[in-house]
């Protein structure tokens, strides 16, 4: 017997087959549903929003690796689509398309390959063009519309201003104004809990920060108010962009903590800031910046929650 | 719900079938060439020269080293040479090549041993030793070390690997059916040796039979326990057993005797039983060979001293493997070249097919943490691996670069296709060349 | 010919702000537009060839020890001279620049040129030195103020030079549109630059 070509490596000799492009693809299955009920919720032009996002980021991937003389091919890991839709779910319904074309732009240069690409970006990419886009073009970004595109405020802008919020029902089916993605809480909860069983995502980042924000926003006052344990903590939850980023925002892999303990504290701190925002800073919502921040705190939460080794006490 | 430990993966068995094949004995070839070194520790000095006849179960190698073990022929017949034959280890090794007579004549002094009943714990001890008894579950630590180590609380309990976590291999398997009374024998002779009141077996639970047949045996014994495991790698793990069974951890950078446990395989103690019982000294062991590309996978009985190539040529070969591997497939070594002995402590053999090892291109780290929550030692494997790459040797030591023990959850769960495993054995490499 | 040298350098190997990394404080808070940058880059250039001048005479004669304390006292006459002359005759500018002109005195490259350069060589060459440098900093800052004017504001000098279909991008004159487009300015300078030399194979 003779065996010509044999191949050394270091063990182990086998490999789960798991790959980063099967994960990305989950996440857009997961998205599906919410996207999908955008549309017939806000009519068809949202439907173009969200192909000129998902296209756009594509577009800009394959040029800018190109420009960095990098294998093509990697644009097929379906990180580049996944960060589009993103940003695109993250805007107004009535958004105009180069608007969308700009962010999904910028969410790829800007947020990713002027760090090095996929894995090496500090902050999560759709989440800066969205902030890229608040901060170039505010009107466009709170224009918010209901079905129809007929101006509409959001539930978080009602009930700061003192108005009636739409019922709990309504809020968690998705009948109420806001960026196009965070609409329907029920479809987003259905997929975010297909990823915790897809084991894509763990369930610590969005429990951490859901239950943060239900418990400061019942528990503290807002501005202009008095009293403890009188807040509207299911409104807090089922309004905003808060579902959406805490399964879909703060759970990216890349950004957030890797070890457990620090998946807590990502969701703590990402609850706390998003609570703060909300009951007294200058804007109705603050889930961009709040996951934003503890994206940028990562490395440091990491670095301290490496808790104990096998055998240490 | 079954014992285990914390972290883990579920990698496909792949051992369908081959646990139910008995073991088949390999006639011997009709040269040997056995190393010098089946163990961990000093190499053995050649006690033959070439020309010389040798009998089956001679001294032929023996090294005076605290930590080392003697070899022995593995068939009668002629030393043809004394030269380095291609190793499992990766080196060179002076390996002892030997013409087989065929009469396998035994040397007298291949006789059995009194009852262990009528030994002290130190003849126990000094027999383990002159049989060659080597840790046979892939690590090839002497086992008579084991039993007099370093200055530690006295030794309470002696646990037997028979987890056999690794995919593809069924040769613990097999010996536990067939072999269950050898077990508990060479457990007990461990047990006297290391004066443990406790005998413990550790089985995953996806062998009923050899848990039975086990227990069966055990039952005459107060003092052994037989304890069913979650199918989860790597059970086997030393660390990862004593926490399973025992529900201790043994502390950073110290060893089992630390908490007053010895491990051991089953295998080892099956063959302490044989020397004890038969007089027949560490010269042969059984293997499983499978892999997609072996014609006829089974459970070998095999001399030591047999090559890879010879081994295999007997199964079969279906096609070109795409690599050869001594042991399990997720610690095992990938070998160079088929020429390489059958030692002491090779667990398997197998020839692996492109398709079933996943081979892939490593892209970027996307830190999705999977190597985090599978690593069974709590430790950050991406971390650990950047600072590999970056060449920041003192911080993969500041996190535990060196009690990672290269089982290989974090690189088979790995998305990105990273060889995290490669990356910490070059972090482990630079700490040690800097001490 | 090194007059010549001396004086090209800080125009573009060693400018200021695009390869030295100094000033930068005034270069990305001032360059919001770009009559502001144009201004604040010539009051720069201004104290640099005056102060250049000054130090170069006195730089036999200031002790070693206290040298640093002497240039700032030189650096604050000229800033001192500029700041009033600004308020005098460009009273808007010198309102939009506000505090970065007094800030002068603590500018680096001021200093940077006054240490490595005036004080060690001949009146005639930290002249042109200063000249260099400070159009140096004052074409970056145009090219920097330029970019975020026409991007942020859809203006050049105050003129609307885009259609009026085109919708700002404010971003760009905020202080992240400051280090965004610095970056991206420098990472297109530092790759022209590496192209350059790999033409020419060094």
């Amino acid at each position: 017997m003779d065996i010509k070509k044999l191949t050394v490596s270091s063990s182990p000799h086998l490999h789960s087959g798991d790959t980063v492009r099967q994960a990305m693809l989950l996440v857009l299955v997961a998205l599906a549903p919410a996207a999908l009920f955008a549309v017939y919720h806000f009519g068809w032009y949202v439907l173009a929003i969200l192909l000129t996002g998902t296209i756009s980021a594509v577009l800009a991937e394959t040029a800018l690796l190109r420009l960095m003389k990098k294998p093509l091919t990697i644009v097929l890991d379906g990180s580049a689509a996944l960060t589009g839709l993103l940003l695109a779910l993250n805007v107004p319904a009535g958004a105009p398309l180069w608007m969308v074309a700009i962010g999904a732009f910028m969410a790829i240069a800007i947020g990713k390959h002027v760090f090095g690409g996929l894995g090496y970006n500090p902050f999560n990419p759709a989440l800066v063009g969205r902030a890229i886009l608040v901060s170039s073009w505010p009107a466009h970004m709170t224009a918010w519309v209901g079905p129809g595109l007929i101006s509409s405020a959001t539930p978080l802008a009602m009930q700061r201003a003192g108005e009636a919020v739409p019922p709990y029902l309504d809020l968690f089916l998705g009948l109420k104004a806001g960026s196009l993605g965070e609409v329907s809480v029920f479809l987003l909860l259905l997929g975010g809990i297909f990823l915790i069983c897809k084991k894509v995502i763990d369930w610590k980042i969005p429990g951490a920060y859901l239950a943060t924000v239900a418990l400061m926003t019942w528990v503290l006052p807002a501005r202009g108010q008095v009293g403890f344990f009188a807040g509207d903590p299911l409104m807090h939850v089922l309004s905003g962009g808060l579902v959406l980023g805490a399964f879909f925002m703060a759970t990216d892999w890349v950004t957030s903590p890797v070890t457990k303990l620090g998946r807590i504290v990502m969701g703590l701190g990402a609850g706390i800031i998003t609570a703060v925002i909300r009951l007294y800073g200058g804007l109705p919502e603050g889930v961009t910046f709040a996951i934003l921040i503890m994206n940028g705190l990562t490395p440091l939460i990491d670095r301290y929650t490496m808790g104990r080794r096998f055998g240490a006490r | 719900m079954a014992k285990t430990f914390i972290g883990g993966i579920h990698p496909p068995y792949r051992k369908e079938g081959l646990s139910a094949l008995p073991i088949e004995r390999m006639p011997a070839p009709k040269v040997v060439a056995i190393p010098v070194q089946q163990h961990v520790g000093k190499a053995c000095l050649p006690l033959v020269k070439v020309g010389e006849r040798v009998l089956m179960g001679q001294k032929i190698g023996d090294v005076d080293a605290s930590i080392a073990a003697p070899v022995h022929s593995s068939v009668s017949g002629t030393v043809l040479s004394i030269e380095p034959r291609p190793h499992a280890n990766g080196k060179m090794v002076n390996s002892i090549v030997i013409l087989n007579d065929f009469l396998d004549e035994w040397h007298p002094s291949a006789l059995p041993k009194p009852h262990l009943d009528k030994l002290s714990p130190e003849e126990i001890v000094a027999l383990i030793r002159e049989m060659g008894i080597v840790g046979m579950g892939g690590g090839g630590f002497p086992t008579h070390a084991k039993l007099k180590p370093f200055p530690s609380p006295p030794i309470d309990t002696v646990l037997l690997n028979g987890a056999e976590c690794e995919p593809y291999l069924t040769n613990d398997h097999r010996l536990m059916v067939e072999a269950p009374e050898k077990i508990i024998y060479g457990l007990r002779c461990l047990m006297k040796a290391a004066g443990a009141g406790r005998g413990h077996i550790g089985v995953e639970e996806n062998k009923p039979d050899a848990v039975l047949a086990l227990k069966k045996v055990a039952a005459l014994y107060s003092d052994i326990t037989i304890t069913s495991l979650a199918v989860k790698y790597p059970q086997g793990a030393e660390l990862q057993l004593i926490r399973a069974c025992l529900g201790k951890e043994v502390p950073p950078g110290k060893f089992p005797p630390h908490i007053g446990v010895v491990v051991n395989n089953v295998h080892t103690a099956e063959a302490i039983a044989q020397a004890f019982t038969t007089g027949m000294p560490s010269i042969e062991r059984v293997i499983t060979v499978a892999g997609g590309a072996v014609e006829r996978p089974g459970n070998v009985l095999v001399r030591v001293g047999t090559t890879f190539a010879q081994v295999l040529e007997a199964r079969g070969l279906k096609g070109e493997p795409y690599k050869l591997v001594s042991g399990g497939p997720m610690m095992g070594l990938a070998m160079y070249t088929g020429e390489v002995a059958v030692c002491k402590c090779t667990s398997g053999i197998l020839a692996l097919t492109y398709e079933e090892t996943g081979a892939r291109e490593a892209g970027p780290c996307v830190r999705c943490a999977k190597c985090v929550d599978s690593c069974p030692m709590f430790l950050q494997p991406t971390t650990i691996a950047h600072y590999a790459m970056k060449g920041r040797v003192d911080d993969a030591e500041n996190i535990g670069a060196l009690e990672c023990r290269e089982c290989g959850p974090c690189a088979y769960v790995c998305p990105a296709g990273i060889p995290l495993v490669q990356w910490i054995r070059l972090a482990k490499s630079d700490i040690y060349a800097r001490q | 010919m090194r007059s010549l040298r001396v004086f090209s350098r800080g125009l573009v190997d060693e400018n200021p702000v695009f390869r030295l990394l100094l000033g930068m404080c005034p270069a990305l808070a001032v360059s919001t537009a770009a009559v502001n940058g144009l201004g604040m880059g010539l009051a720069a250039a201004a104290v640099l060839v005056a102060s250049n001048i000054l130090i170069s005479l006195l730089r036999s004669v200031i002790p070693d020890k206290i040298r640093i304390p002497c240039y700032i006292v030189v650096i604050a006459t000229f800033v001192t001279m500029v700041d009033l002359l600004m308020a005098a005759f460009v009273p808007d500018l010198h309102a939009v620049l506000g505090i970065f002109i007094p800030l002068i005195v603590v500018n680096c490259i001021v200093l940077q040129r006054a240490e490595a350069f005036a004080s060690k060589n001949t009146v005639f060459m930290s002249a042109l030195d200063g000249l260099g440098m400070g159009l140096g900093f004052t074409a970056a800052l145009m090219i920097l103020a330029s970019v975020r004017e026409i991007i942020g504001s859809g203006t050049f000098f105050g003129i609307s030079v885009l259609p009026l279909a085109f919708e700002p991008m404010k971003l760009m004159v905020s202080p992240p549109g400051a280090f965004i487009s610095l970056g991206l300015i420098i990472g297109l300078i530092n790759y022209l630059k590496n192209r350059r030399e790999a033409e020419r194979g060094v």
